[in-house]
């Protein structure tokens, strides 16, 4: 709890109630672990882009108010139904500075289920209003 | 018979204006057809790619609160369960509240079953055949095989439960109808993510025809007489995609950071493997 305290102080920046948001990606899991109630916004830099089955992963590695970095894991939709709605391999790149919303998990686990990302050049994928 | 195929073939003409007017005739297709081991032209072209109109809960008529996910805590819906299955399903719901109602395909390797393989999220095929009909789904694995040569369902003592059971069909005017038995009940899968689930005695009859240009209707008929109380009436819809849709290879298996553990809880890794739940 600790740790979330921590994010939600510095690097997450907002806390966003959003009860009802649905039609967030669809996984092969059950999701509970993610917090549908709450948003986090991650802002930071991309290490790797995993363009995978049977969900695509996104890390990010975001800096915390006392300088250090900490690695977000957010989880998306199936790449094949991703790459339909104009997804593509690419879409993130290592190094790109992005800003990342998502639902975090509920224990504050350093994780989040992928909403929407405004990216560097001002395009933004998904939710992002 | 060359005549009755000109008039099939005349038909099919007349569907295509009609469609192009917005006036689909549903029943262009086949009428008159023999049952079984129908010819592919009198067979009708559900070719292309299909996605289902709805989200992932399997009873849209019933679902609370309407237009639910089945992902979020909470949502419901009301087959005509038993009092003993209705306690089953809501001790599915309270187990995913607590995050303990783990997704039988979270193991990446098994088939989600039958009927939740008509209430799949990614893309479809239907694949009809004069002896068989294929419905193939994007996820998976998931393959569907009715067969429309004719042929009974096995005997009892050749049918042991299955994901996607055994199917036998034949048509019905331009009605695909087939019969689905011996699948596996609650304990090896699940109806949807609400927490809805058939016992192994379910026995499900279902209707398939298309609607309009590019709409397929599925009716479920689904006796159970073990966890109902009556036939439980479900109707699910597939719009035809944009011509040239992809399908996508699915490996689930690939990179799944979300294993099971030992209670039942779906967990998340970081990209090095590690469990990022605070345990």
């Amino acid at each position: 709890m600790k740790s979330q305290n921590s994010i939600l102080a510095t690097a997450a920046i907002a806390v966003i109630g959003l009860a009802g948001l649905s039609g967030v990606a669809t996984a092969h899991h059950a999701a509970t672990m993610f917090d549908r109630e709450q948003t986090v916004e991650l802002v930071g830099t991309i290490r790797e882009f995993q363009w995978t089955n049977p969900h695509i992963w996104i890390q990010i590695q975001v800096p915390n108010a006392d300088g250090e970095v900490e690695e977000w894991s957010v989880e998306g939709g199936v790449p094949n139904r991703l790459f339909r709605s104009g997804w593509r391999p690419n879409s993130f790149e290592p190094g790109d500075e992005v800003t990342i919303r998502a639902f975090p998990m509920h224990d504050g686990g350093k994780a989040g289920l992928f909403i929407g990302a405004k990216l560097s050049d001002g395009s933004t994928l998904g939710r992002y209003e | 018979m060359k005549g009755r195929l000109r008039s099939l073939a005349s038909g099919c003409r007349r569907s295509v204006v009609l469609a192009s007017m917005g006036l689909f005739a549903a029943s262009a297709f086949g009428q008159g057809g023999s049952t079984v081991n129908r010819p592919y032209d009198e067979l009708p072209d559900w070719s292309g790619v299909w996605s289902m109109t709805s989200n992932t809960v399997f009873d849209q008529a019933t679902v609370d609160p309407p237009g639910g996910s089945s992902n979020t805590i909470g949502t419901r819906e009301y087959p005509p369960y038993n009092e003993a299955w209705e306690a089953i399903y809501a001790a599915n719901r309270a187990a995913d509240a607590r995050g303990e109602f783990p997704d039988p395909i979270s193991t990446c390797g098994t088939p989600v079953g039958y009927p939740r393989l008509l209430n799949q999220p990614g893309a479809y095929e239907f694949v009809v055949r004069p002896e068989q009909v294929w419905i193939l789904t994007e996820d998976g694995p998931n393959i569907m095989r009715i067969y429309t040569d004719g042929r009974d369902l096995p005997p009892p003592d050749e049918l042991w439960p299955t994901y996607s059971g055994e199917s036998v069909g034949h048509w019905e005017g331009d009605t695909l109808v087939f019969q689905t038995v011996s699948m596996k009940g609650h304990t090896g899968a699940i109806v949807d993510r609400t927490g809805l689930v058939l016992s192994e005695e379910a026995v499900i009859e279902t209707r398939m025809r298309q609607t309009g240009p590019d709409l397929i209707e599925a009716r479920f008929a689904i006796d159970d007489p073990t966890a109902f109380t009556d036939t439980w009436h479900v109707v699910k819809e597939f719009e035809r995609m944009e011509p040239g849709t992809r399908i996508f290879e699915f490996a689930c298996a690939e990179n799944n950071r979300n294993p099971i553990d030992a209670s039942g809880r779906t967990l998340t890794l970081d990209a090095e493997g590690n469990i990022l739940d605070q345990l």
